[in-house]
């Protein structure tokens, strides 16, 4: 056991190591930060370019460069933004918590919308309830995110006004974007709810439930989906990676305050610090996840430690 | 061709998921390959005098036109074939790859398998649309590039599905016995162990055709698309965005046809699934 | 387990975020104008900055010595008087007396000095602002109220270029007290408003300044937002939860949304940006000027302007616009001659169906519908037209300055100084960096030789005979002069719109 755990936790870091030597090179390709800050001044020298290079640290070899950066990476000091020169640090604990929070309401709005549905369908399996919750669902699959979200934008607050159009600030304003990322995700999620249903519903256990003369919303949210809860929240939160990559054009839109507006602005800008961050803290998290399931994975089912 | 044969598949053709997933999908298709026969030129002619008419008025307009007196029906149903393009070439590229990839890694394991699948690592360990981003902003926008893109990040789906399935197979008894007779690596790779698990992967092809058409819109949407003059699907729901309060029907039938398309073959791979992969293994 | 206590966590940010934008209160709270600003500019401090959107913001918070208004006529701003010595190469300021800083501290001629010292010194090095201050060799303090400016050669728009950016003063104490880096996010000036709160990428609140020399202002407070997204901009607008949506956000196509809601206006007016198409003159077919005139007479830019554009811009004959220092108003723009275009074409041995690339920015809406009607005007005389988006910081860095261009690229201009000096020496100086193609040793000498003339009348004669030079030889295909376009809800009163971007907020009252 603590074999596989020690394999496996190298492996992450050698995963670590490998995407940030990557996002640190391909970021260093987008363009010369230089020529960016200097592009509405009047006449720019080659020396007032390699001054500002310097300033900005570009003038030492990648290497360097990187690994000052994985230095800052264990001290959480990832610089300071070559747009104005906040620290990075600083940004990331603003945007941070604004895309986590966005993403995990996206996540509820996903699940309470798929468990009824998904209850639903197994319940009326084959029939013409199960079939329309399906396709309706994949409706919701299928809108391209950011014209779902300007439509909601139109009619919730526009047209009706009862919810803010953009921003960040309070209850009423994680609705619209996190109702449109988490329609995304309730095709998936009424799919999975309904197979966990489907085995449930057919064990001994169900049937004693039933005979006993329970309810049936008794038998089917107290009983079943209960003993379906575990692979059901180790489903969902795999999402939270998923959740987290394309998170970037719903920000847009609604004006979100998180990492991808951050990321976004910062290729723009050829903001290296702060791009290189984003990516990195990101990268960080799904490979922390992955890390996570594989593990609890490895604890429940001794067969894929061996794999 | 017996009856006994027919009946079970008929009525399977009784589903309403793909009846509904064929007609959506299919029909679309077959109208975006013949547009060059339905609207010869039709996308591309400029009238400022015509611009932004609205649907259902005149009969040579019936969707009415966008904001440089262009015809918007001619332009969705010519404007698919970029979006179909870059879904269908994109997922054709990541499926040569990753299964290629996949039978490998899942059938000789050891260093290989180790080298694709930390690869496979790495690539899922790197947030999607960022990187879309940095990359465009490297190489430029455009067909090409974006195509590339999308098949450098969606390789490792098929990789490992197919893995998973290789590791589950390559010890059954047809595929021992094909190696004890002395039948080549690749033979068995290609004539034995592929067609037993393409079923997930065609399952898997069809969904990311879907997904694919909704992020070449998502990219154009942030900026970084094709040529303006080639009318897209992405393009015109990204420009129309603009219009959306004034002139509604220049982003909502592009959208529209979005929504159909991608919601036909969602159908269809959901449908697709239930009957080629049982097991489930594409869900996730 | 650890969801539950990620569901506690999240719960208790959420909680803390409503209770602050409680606290912050309506947009509608009595005196607070607020304001949808497309971009952050991440350091309030003037000698780190380039963008049009931090002078929209930092134009209330601090004063140069000089000032400039909407009419943009330069009045005193800091100083009361200034006077040229030594044949332009020194300027003596008298400062104004009694101004202090919003903490307290002081103006006088050390703070002058101090700014400028700081502007071309080591800390000035690290930003883009120096170099357009290079004129100035040192700043030498007669006494506390005044300052004599020792310049290396005249220049004729150093005045101008004190009223704005780099060379806001600052106050000297505060900054080597808190540190530079301090002063980026908690910038102090002179100015009418001072900053209560900045927020990375979502906002600064500004409040009045009540002891600013010019009285203090209408309103108590400013609040910035930072909304990239034009659909979202404007969707907030509609809402009321913003009064004011500055430039470069409203694309033309959005106007009519705007004028159809009843308590919104559009209000616009022209400003210093210029579009124009450049030609590569150095390869290719459109190294020919009859080629390069025939693409002009062949795009009929008036009704580009009338109806894409929706009147929002005027035609140019150079490449600037009316506003501009040397511009010439009796020069007229090259007329839509199509049979023309054809025959200089035919001259030049063009073949019909040759192709010729347009590169343009990937993300300005109204200029890529301008570029799609271009194309449909030029396949009508035989040319056969592809655009190429590029990422803008791309096609403004590595495209242009590389001489990588297609045929034709946009070029958007709009120097705030309003001198056509900025644009065309830019513009047309062989090295240049936006002229990588063009090298003319004639243009080269007309552009150095204005440039230490500070005879004002004699200097325009020289900057319109430049406009003219270039359009007889055709360098570019002048477009238009686009408006700044405001979208304002009529709550707001006495709102003039600037040209520049500029906005100073202090004679503006909300109901």
């Amino acid at each position: 056991m603590a074999g596989f755990l020690i394999k496996r936790f190298l492996q992450a870091i050698f995963v670590v190591i490998v995407v940030t030597l990557i996002v640190a090179f391909a970021i260093r390709l987008t363009g010369d930060p230089a020529l960016m800050l200097t592009q509405g001044a009047g006449s720019v020298t080659e020396d007032d370019l390699v001054r500002i290079r310097e300033a900005l640290g570009l003038n030492q070899p990648f290497l360097a460069q990187y690994f000052g950066f994985l230095k800052g990476l264990f001290t959480l000091d990832f610089g300071r933004s070559f747009l104005g020169g906040t620290k990075v640090s600083t940004l990331l604990a603003a945007a941070l918590p604004a895309t986590l929070l966005l993403a995990f309401s996206s996540l509820i709005v996903s699940i309470a919308i798929s468990i009824p549905l998904g209850i639903k369908a197994a319940t009326s399996r084959g029939k013409w309830a199960d079939q329309l919750i399906r396709i309706l669902s994949l409706v919701g699959l299928s809108f391209p995110n950011f014209w779902l979200a300007l439509m909601l934008v139109l009619l919730f607050a526009i047209t009706l006004k009862w919810l803010p159009p953009s921003g960040m600030s309070g209850f009423e304003s994680f609705i619209m974007p996190a109702v449109t990322m988490g329609i995304i995700l309730t095709a998936t999620n009424v799919r999975l709810v309904r197979t966990a249903m489907l085995e449930t519903l057919s064990a001994q256990y169900i049937m004693v439930a039933r005979a006993k003369g329970l309810s049936e919303n008794v038998v089917l949210y107290k009983h079943a989906l209960r003993n379906c809860a575990i692979p059901l929240i180790t489903y969902f939160g795999l999402q939270f990676g998923g959740l987290l990559g394309g998170i970037v054009v719903v920000e847009r839109v609604f004006n979100w305050p998180g990492l991808g507006t951050l990321a976004f602005d910062a290729v723009g800008a050829r903001d290296y610090p702060v791009l290189q961050a984003v990516i990195t803290v990101l990268s960080l998290m799904i490979i922390g996840v992955n890390l996570l399931v594989d593990i609890a994975y490895g604890l429940v089912d001794p067969r894929i430690r061996t794999e | 061709m017996s009856v006994t044969t027919i009946t079970p598949r008929f009525a399977r053709f009784r589903n309403l998921e793909f009846i509904l997933g064929a007609l959506l999908a299919g029909g679309m298709c077959l109208a975006v390959i013949f547009s060059s026969i339905i609207f010869p030129g039709g996308a591309e002619k400029i009238d400022l005098m015509a611009r932004l008419l609205p649907p259902f008025v005149k009969w040579t307009h019936p969707f009415g036109t966008d904001p440089l007196g262009r015809d918007v029906l001619a332009r969705v149903i010519t404007g698919g074939k970029i979006s179909l393009q870059v879904g269908f070439i994109s997922v054709a590229g990541a499926v040569v790859i990753g299964v290629v990839m996949g039978l490998i890694s899942g059938y000789y394991r050891g260093f290989w398998d180790m080298v694709v699948m930390r690869f496979a690592d790495v690539q899922l360990a790197m947030p999607f649309i960022l990187l879309a981003i940095t990359f465009i902003a490297i190489a430029g926008g455009g067909l090409t590039n974006m195509i590339i893109l999308l098949i450098v990040s969606q390789w490792v789906q098929y990789a490992r599905l197919v893995r998973g399935s290789v590791l589950a197979l390559r010890d059954r008894e047809f595929i021992l016995s094909a190696r004890a007779i002395g039948v080549r690596d690749h033979r068995i790779l290609f004539q034995h162990l592929l067609p037993n698990l393409i079923g997930p992967v065609i399952v898997l092809m069809t969904l990311n055709v879907a997904t694919n058409i909704l992020l070449e819109s998502s990219l154009t949407f942030l900026g970084l698309g094709v040529d303006p003059l080639i009318p897209s699907w992405g393009g015109m729901l990204a420009d129309g965005r603009t219009y959306l309060q004034n002139a509604w029907w220049v982003s909502v039938f592009p959208g529209l046809a979005i929504l159909l398309t991608v919601l036909g073959l969602n159908l269809l791979g959901d449908w697709l699934r239930d009957s080629l992969d049982p097991t489930g293994r594409t869900s996730r | 387990m650890t969801i539950k206590k990620w569901g506690i966590h999240a719960a208790f940010l959420a909680l803390g975020l409503a209770g602050t934008a409680l606290l912050a209160g309506p947009a509608s709270a009595a005196g607070t104008l607020t304001i949808s600003s497309p971009q952050d500019p991440g350091s309030w401090d003037p000698i780190d900055t380039f963008l049009v959107n931090w002078a929209s913001v930092a134009t209330n918070i601090y004063d140069g010595l000089t000032y400039r208004g909407p009419d943009l006529k330069l009045v005193p701003g800091l100083a009361t008087a200034w006077e040229e010595l030594d044949e332009g190469k020194r300027i003596r300021f008298t400062l104004r007396e009694g101004v202090k800083f919003h903490d307290g501290e002081p103006f006088n001629a050390e703070a002058v000095k101090f700014t400028f010292d700081r502007l071309l010194g080591e800390e000035g090095k690290k930003g883009p602002q120096r170099s357009n201050y290079a004129a100035i060799e040192s700043v030498e303090i007669i006494d506390a109220k005044t300052v004599d400016f020792h310049l290396k050669a005249p220049d004729p728009v150093l005045l101008t270029k004190l009223a704005g950016y780099g060379a806001m003063i600052v106050p000297p104490k505060y900054i080597q007290e808190k540190g530079d880096d301090y002063f980026n996010a908690h910038p102090v000036g002179t100015g009418p408003f001072k900053v209560v709160s900045y927020e990375p990428k979502i906002g600064i609140k500004l409040e009045a300044f009540a002891d600013h020399w010019g009285g203090a202002p209408k309103l108590s407070n400013l609040e910035y937002r930072f909304i990239a997204e034009p659909a979202t901009a404007v969707a907030e607008l509609q809402a009321g939860r913003v009064d004011l949506v500055i430039p470069p956000t409203i694309p033309v196509g959005m106007i009519p949304t705007i004028q159809a809601d009843p308590k919104l206006e559009v209000v616009s007016t022209a400003g210093p940006t210029v579009y124009a198409l450049r030609f590569n003159t150095k390869s290719g077919p459109t190294a020919d000027e009859r080629v390069r005139k025939a693409l002009i007479l062949g795009v009929d830019r008036d009704a580009i302007i009338q109806s894409i554009l929706a009147g929002q811009a005027s035609p140019i004959a150079s490449f600037q616009g009316a506003l501009s220092f040397g511009n010439d108003p009796t020069m007229k723009p090259l007329p839509y001659d199509p049979e023309k275009a054809k025959a200089l074409l035919k001259e030049a041995g063009i073949a019909a169906g040759t192709t010729l690339q347009i590169d343009v920015r990937g993300n300005d809406t109204t200029f890529n519908e301008v570029s799609q009607a271009i194309a449909s005007y030029l396949q009508v005389i035989g040319i056969t037209v592809t655009i190429k988006p590029y990422e803008t910081n791309v096609l403004l860095n590595d495209i242009i300055p590389a001489g990588k261009t297609g045929a034709m690229f946009e070029q958007a201009w709009g120097g705030w100084t309003l001198d056509y000096d900025n644009t065309a020496y830019s513009m047309y100086h062989s090295g240049e960096k936006w002229n990588p193609y063009d090298s003319d040793a004639k243009l080269d000498a007309l552009l150095e030789s204005q440039r230490s003339i500070t005879d004002r009348a004699k200097r325009e004669e020289i900057l319109k005979s430049i406009a003219h030079y270039t359009a007889d030889r055709v360098l570019e295909m002048p477009l238009f002069n686009y408006n700044a376009i405001f979208g304002v809800n009529k709550r707001v009163k006495n709102f003039t719109p600037v040209p520049d971007s500029r906005l100073r907020l202090t004679d503006v009252t909300v109901e």
